[in-house]
């Protein structure tokens, strides 16, 4: 077919209109970076720097020497880890039980989990029970209430689903007992899904906001989201001047972001896959 | 509940027998059901046990040392306050700026990306467009509220010194401008991660029914309205339903960003009623605020399933 003269006019500024949208997302991202390894008197000057004017590593200097920020970002980096472990545990066995066509009570534990989707006692009584069981301002409460998350277990459940029967049966056959099953036969071939689920939990903790100032009181226990936060709004927000030079803030920033940007390849290559074989049908 | 077991087995079997079934069945699959229990466990605790603290919507829990049954108290409370009734305005007006502003955003992504010829222009885009999704609503409102500074943020100084305006504008603390920023911040948040699944409904379209458009002499823009568009009509449909069914709540985005100044374009009801419980101390308030934000929140989602069940013949719950 002929490329008429407009189709080929409308081809380039299609091509020009995405590249503007993705440097309306990179270019605040690359600012945020160079500011934070710019020196001082370049930060304190420009206030957002966007072409490198030397290099500097300061901020981060003085960031890491914070014992505040330090703890915060060790503190999330911890809870973090606990969180995604006890996350897939949790997810990872009862979406294999869940997905047994066979299992007693099936239906009703699938109606049951479908229902919090849409049911939600609200924030308060979250924090009341949270409360009782003596929780609040532990990192407990940072992990083992958000250890599962309903669209996450369903997609893995609707994975495991999609299995071909024979493949558990045969080793059932073999003698094979049921956790064997999930841990030498099941696993293995679901690394992708596995993979993605992972990565959706372990920026979703690392992540948290709310749930950290609604349940933790001690500023100590604080993780770097909430430091960040504090750091960038409270200082603009009372219309006093800056505390910081932005070069500092731009580093608190970019640790900030660093773990999610460093696994931004992986969740690139899985979450797509993930989303598309957890849609399967069981 | 639909089993193989149960198929298997012959219909009308006495009391007995289908126990003894069931027990048999159970038995054997004692270590997979040992596997669902602590998932079960954590369930009840977090997502239902939660649902007995609403009856301190119907107490004056929290203000007194003495909490006692106040019966609609606080609702009555609730409907009288001006700021209830700010936060539900807000809550609307915010959806509705998102559902004109934001929702057509990721279609028109999707179909650009779809236009891109460049296999690799297409992998680098998309590589892009994903990354904001996976920030945190901490990072995103601080790269904005850095960019919209009116002393050093890049905004003011471009617009200051194109002549746009001569007053750099304060645009987290001004009333005219914050709704605004919302919604731009909510679009360059999850624009792109939302265009994934309009990605994929494109993808899955029949490529014969272009070659047969094709034929009948249809250009770009025929192809596009009477093939693409009708090929993900009900994608379009699906994510309308949904976005409509979790307007009420909106929350972590507000909570980040807002600030006294702006409270009267932004406080939702979500917020409101956290601000409510958690700092003011007036739990039974709160929880009323609560209960009464997840039972419109329900309604919605009924609404919008039954609404996408007799329209497009499918559940979207």
């Amino acid at each position: 077919m002929k490329v008429s003269k407009s189709r080929k006019l409308f081809l380039v500024l299609n091509a020009l209109f995405m590249l503007l949208v993705c440097l309306a997302i990179a270019v605040p991202i690359w600012m945020v970076v160079i500011t934070s390894f710019s020196t001082n008197e370049v930060a304190a000057a420009e206030g957002f720097v966007f072409i490198p004017k030397g290099f500097d590593l300061g901020s981060y200097q003085a960031v890491f020497s914070s014992s505040g920020y330090m703890g915060a970002f060790l503190r999330s980096i911890g809870v973090t880890i606990a969180a995604t472990a006890l996350s897939m545990a949790l997810t990872t066995t009862m979406a294999y039980a869940l997905a047994q066509r066979d299992l007693v009570f099936r239906n009703f534990f699938m109606n049951a989990v479908l229902l919090t989707m849409v049911v939600d006692g609200g924030i308060i009584p979250f924090y009341m029970v949270i409360r009782q069981m003596g929780m609040i301002d532990t990192y407990a409460a940072l992990i083992i209430p958000m250890a599962i998350t309903t669209y996450n277990l369903i997609l893995m459940r609707n994975f495991f689903a999609s299995l071909p029967e024979s493949l558990m049966e045969s080793a059932r056959l073999d003698g094979c007992s049921e956790l064997g099953i999930l841990c030498r036969i099941v696993l293995p071939i679901s690394v992708p899904i596995l993979a993605a689920i992972l990565l959706f939990y372990a920026v979703g903790h690392w992540n948290r906001y709310f749930e950290v100032i609604m349940f933790i009181n001690s500023s100590k226990k604080y993780t770097l989201q909430v430091l960040l936060r504090q750091l960038i709004f409270q200082s603009e927000g009372e219309g006093t001047f800056s505390v910081q030079v932005n070069n500092f803030k731009m580093a608190v920033m970019v640790i900030t972001m660093l773990p999610i940007l460093a696994l931004y390849p992986f969740i690139q290559k899985y979450f797509i896959s993930g989303l598309m074989l957890g849609s399967v049908k069981g | 509940m639909p089993s193989k077991t149960a198929l298997t087995q012959p219909k009308g079997g006495t009391h007995k027998s289908r126990w003894q079934l069931f027990l048999k069945r159970f038995s054997k699959q004692k270590y997979i059901f040992m596997l669902v229990i602590p998932g079960v466990i954590w369930f009840i605790l977090f997502k239902y046990y939660p649902l007995r603290f609403i009856v301190n919507a119907f107490t004056n829990y929290g203000t007194v040392a003495k909490p006692r049954f106040t019966g609609l108290a606080n609702f009555q409370r609730l409907f009288l306050s001006p700021n209830f009734w700010r936060a539900f305005r807000n809550t609307l007006i915010l959806s509705f700026y998102n559902l004109v502003f934001y929702f057509p955003v990721p279609i028109i992504l999707a179909l650009s990306l779809n236009e891109l010829k460049n296999q690799f222009a297409k992998k680098a885009a998309q590589f892009v467009i994903y990354i904001p999704h996976f920030l945190s609503w901490v990072v995103v409102g601080g790269l904005f509220n850095m960019m919209l500074a009116p002393s050093d943020g890049i905004i003011n100084k471009a617009l200051v010194s194109m002549g746009t305006i001569s007053e750099p504008i304060y645009f987290m603390a001004s009333i005219k401008w914050f709704r605004t920023v919302l919604v731009g911040t909510e679009v360059w948040k999850s624009a792109g991660y939302g265009a994934v699944i309009y990605i994929a409904a494109i993808s899955s379209i029949d490529t014969q029914l272009y070659d047969a458009a094709a034929v009948d002499g249809a250009g770009y823009w025929a192809k596009t309205w009477h093939v693409t568009l009708p090929g993900i009509r009900n994608t379009i449909a699906t994510v309308l339903l949904l976005t409509l069914s979790r307007v009420m709540q909106m929350f972590e985005q507000i909570l980040v960003m807002y600030n006294s100044a702006v409270m009267d374009v932004s406080d939702v009801l979500r917020t409101f009623s956290y601000v409510e419980g958690l700092n003011r101390g007036n739990v039974g308030y709160a929880t009323a605020i609560g209960l009464f934000t997840s039972i419109v929140s329900v309604l919605l989602i009924l609404g919008c399933n039954l609404f996408s069940k007799k329209v497009l013949d499918e559940q979207i719950i």
